[in-house]
């Protein structure tokens, strides 16, 4: 039996919104083995985004356990959560969210900063990034002077900085069109094929093929779940 | 939607952002109208302190201070006031973009947001205005409470008028140019997530690795927002300028205006006459702070004549410096001058007549040049031993008895040209000095200025004591009218010194205001680190670098210019002692420190939030 990467043991989360109260998750359970591929579709508002960020520690279960790589998140502080996104989750944003002020190279050597290493080390680690992503020539460009597409992959290279063993990735294709998106596919495929822990959602039925598993999620709730 | 509809309705949904606008705004009139009312109380008139009244010389200094101060103050307003509105406009360009793309023209959108503005800006002037004055009132009755005598002067509604509409004028006129700038932006660029107003495309040189990454990120993040970032260095070095002339300004200006007294006085110095005039002699050294009625006294009056032999007996001493004197209250009637037009194209324009003949009611007093032991500070000349119709006049005299005194004469038996105005406490600045000689058919002194020189200075005024036991004339040291001189000009300044350091709240406040907005502005991206696995302390340390460039960069060009007006247009001769100038870098030290600091309360706050909420804001 496979080593598990990610266990979620009757997860609800709430949200507050005015006098209303919007359960996002409920009651969820789910278990995920180091190396696996977890492809998670669902409609807008069943929970997708919220289920990546309580794994990837960015917010807090208002019940239940979520537990990665050994760490029940729920019981930590902001400084142990930093820590702890910094050196085992990678995560890519629907909405690429890159640095503004900084360029394609310095957004991927800021999170190896982070972790401690030395300016040297950021710089080769993240020339080596820009390569594999094949955008080695825009190294010196911000954010506003890339397309979605070469955003997104900048995205990847950073979500790979610290070479974590766990990468979120939410709706990768949803803001590109089929060619650009066929691109993020292929290191996907590199990814899963390197060993990685991957969890993304989408709508996107290429990424859905690439899924070990794949989960469909409704109203806080997986409905179905497919090998 | 009509144009007072949605602005109205967008105000109060932003109510944070609004609040913050008219908080800054606000501050700022009020410690205006605070500063100019409150100083026409004190300084431009200034006469406190059981009535007495500071001579011209010194108050001229107190008004070209609390004018400085006043006009630095306004400046910094205004700005503050460009500051936050751009600001506020890089919040709304994408609601702008929004409205643009949705069918509304540049100019709607331009007019709803002006719309707005105006309602802050006289929303804040009137609250300011009103706020000012209650603060003046507040400040004078408090003031009054403490021992000190400050008139209620009627309210000065014009000069508040024109405080008002300055403030509505200027911060129109400034807060326009944002609000067109963002309206002016096209709709596809204003909607792009990564747009933010005022930015640069490019980042601009390298910065050095060695200092650390998140020096690079704050460094990247500033150079970036390089519009925003030269405006808060700019509204910073007002204000540090205003903290540099207060704190700098003020201090060496009291120990200055001090070392005047303390020249003009001359410390040590014991004064021998008939007790009436020794005694009036210090009531007269005292009124600038008492204001005590003199006795009239016929100087010319034989039983008040030193003996010549006691004069040269004294003289013989070498451990005493003799400075005799003849006093007397008289008149001397101004004799009008001529100045040179050069600007007078006729002949019999080129030379004009200042002055007229006025009497003016004087002390005056002939000294031997040579002997002197004052060393008051002087505009013009001092009299020396060649000068027969010459003379040096008190400041008060030479502002209220003549037009422009150093160009003019007066008629006392002879005509003297005057040759200096000297600061000098001595009847209130009331006083003629002129040489002993020039007083035709006077063979006597009526008053000695003995200078210690000794290093045993009892035993020296002992054996003086002993010289005069017999004569009838009495010996009075003179330190305490001078210490009471000093601790009077010490209250004037520490009172003047109120009034900026309310200017400082407010540039405080509005910094604060600042890098709420500037923080508000980058809440995204620093959520996004937050996600990256920066911790708070990170965070908190990035905005604190940012906050920390902005100040040093802003305080080297505030002190630098605060120094310089200081010593050019603030103080002549400043008097500067090493212990001086520690107080002075300790407290801008302090004010550097105090102003950086804010910065840590808007990243404590957005370090609080939770980064799925920061991050998902568009």
């Amino acid at each position: 039996m496979r080593e598990k990467a990610v266990l979620a043991f009757s997860v609800c989360k709430e949200y507050q919104i005015g006098d209303f109260v919007v359960e996002a998750l409920k009651d969820l359970n789910l278990e995920v083995a180091k190396g696996e591929f977890i492809s998670v579709y669902g409609p807008s508002g069943a929970g997708k985004t919220t289920l990546l960020n309580l794994i990837g520690g960015l917010d807090k279960p208002t019940s239940g356990e979520i537990v990665v790589f050994g760490h029940d998140l729920g019981k930590h502080n902001e400084d142990f959560l930093s820590t702890f996104r910094s050196k085992y989750v990678g995560f890519v944003f629907q909405s690429y969210n890159l640095i503004s002020t900084l360029t394609s190279l310095e957004n991927i050597e800021f999170p190896i900063e982070l972790a401690g290493k030395s300016g040297e080390y950021a710089e080769k680690r993240g020339e080596g990034l820009l390569k594999l992503v094949g955008l080695s020539h825009r190294a010196g460009h911000l954010p506003s002077q890339l397309s979605g597409g070469e955003q997104q992959r900048i995205a990847f290279a950073r979500a790979l900085a610290n070479n974590p063993p766990l990468i979120l990735v939410d709706e990768p294709t949803g803001n590109l069109d089929t060619e650009t998106g066929l691109e993020i596919v292929r290191i996907l495929e590199k990814l899963k094929a390197k060993g990685k822990t991957i969890i993304a959602t989408t709508h996107d039925e290429r990424i859905l093929h690439l899924g070990n598993r794949v989960l469909q999620l409704r109203n806080g709730r997986i409905i179905t779940e497919n090998e | 939607m009509s144009e007072l509809g949605f602005p109205t309705k967008d105000l109060a949904r932003k109510k944070f952002q609004t609040a913050l606008t008219i908080l800054g705004l606000t501050l700022s009139i009020a410690t205006t109208v605070f500063l100019v009312t409150f100083g026409q109380s004190l300084g431009f008139h200034v006469g406190i302190v059981a009535g007495g009244t500071v001579t011209p010389g010194f108050s001229y200094m107190f008004s070209v201070f609390i004018l400085i101060v006043g006009v630095l103050n306004f400046l910094a307003g205004v700005l503050a006031t460009s500051f936050l509105v751009s600001a506020a406009m890089s919040e709304r360009v994408k609601d702008i973009g929004v409205m643009r793309a949705t069918g509304c023209s540049s100019a709607s959108a331009f007019s709803y947001f002006l719309t707005e503005l105006s309602i802050m800006v006289f929303t804040s002037c009137v609250i300011g205005t009103i706020l000012g004055i209650l603060a003046r009132s507040a400040c004078i009755s408090i003031l009054n409470a403490l021992g000190f005598s400050i008139a209620q002067t009627p309210l000065n509604t014009l000069s508040i008028l024109v405080i008002f509409v300055a403030f509505v004028v200027a911060a129109h006129v400034i807060g326009v140019l944002p609000i067109r700038r963002a309206t002016k932006v096209k709709p596809a660029e204003a909607l792009s997530p990564i747009f933010s107003l005022g930015t640069t495309s490019a980042p601009k040189g390298p910065v050095p690795s060695k200092l650390g990454f998140s020096f690079k990120v704050a460094y990247r993040s500033l150079i970036r927002r390089r519009f925003v970032t030269w405006q808060a260095i700019i509204c910073l070095a007002v204000v540090l300028t205003l903290t540099t002339l207060t704190i700098a300004g003020g201090v060496i200006a009291n120990q200055t205006t001090q070392s005047y007294v303390e020249r003009a006085v001359c410390r040590g110095v014991i004064v021998v006459g008939h007790p009436h005039i020794t005694e009036q002699y210090e009531v007269l050294l005292s009124q600038p702070f008492e204001a005590k009625p003199t006795e009239q006294i016929n100087y010319s009056d034989q039983r008040y004549m030193i003996n010549e032999s006691l004069v040269s007996e004294l003289n013989a001493n070498p451990e005493v410096r003799v400075d005799p004197r003849f006093i007397l209250n008289t008149t001397i009637k101004e004799v009008p001058g001529v100045i040179i037009n050069p600007e007078a194209t006729e002949p019999e324009e080129r030379y004009v007549f200042i002055g007229d003949h006025r009497v003016s009611e004087v002390l005056l007093i002939g000294v031997d040049p040579k002997v002197v032991v004052n060393r008051w500070m002087i505009f013009g000349a001092p009299l020396n031993e060649t000068d027969m119709y010459s003379a040096v006049v008190g400041d008060s005299l030479a502002y209220g008895g003549f037009a422009d005194a150093l160009k003019q004469s007066f008629m006392f038996n002879e005509r003297f040209d005057i040759k200096g105005i000297a600061l000098d406490p001595l009847n209130s600045g009331w006083v003629v000095y002129v040489p002993y000689r020039a007083l035709t058919g006077q063979t006597g002194y009526n008053l000695l200025l003995l200078k210690v020189e000794g290093t045993n200075r009892s035993e020296t005024i002992a054996k003086l004591e002993e010289t005069l036991s017999g004569t009838g004339l009495e010996l009075l040291e003179l330190n305490d009218a001078l210490d009471k001189n000093l601790n009077f000009l010490g209250r004037v300044w520490s009172l003047v010194m109120i009034l900026p350091l309310f200017s400082l709240g407010t540039a405080t406040l509005c910094l604060l205001s600042y890098m709420m907005l500037s923080v508000t502005g980058q809440q995204r991206e620093l959520g996004i680190m937050r996600a990256l696995g920066a911790k708070p302390k990170t965070i908190m340390k990035m905005i604190f670098i940012q906050a920390l460039i902005i100040v040093l960069v802003s305080g080297a060009i505030g002190i630098t210019a605060g120094f310089i007006i200081t010593w050019l247009f603030l103080i002549p001769e400043p008097v500067v002692s090493s212990l001086t100038m520690i107080s002075i870098t300790a407290w801008l030290l302090l004010a550097l420190a105090l102003i950086a600091l804010t910065s840590l309360y808007p990243a404590v706050r957005v370090t609080q939030k939770s980064i799925t909420g920061v991050i998902g804001q568009p």
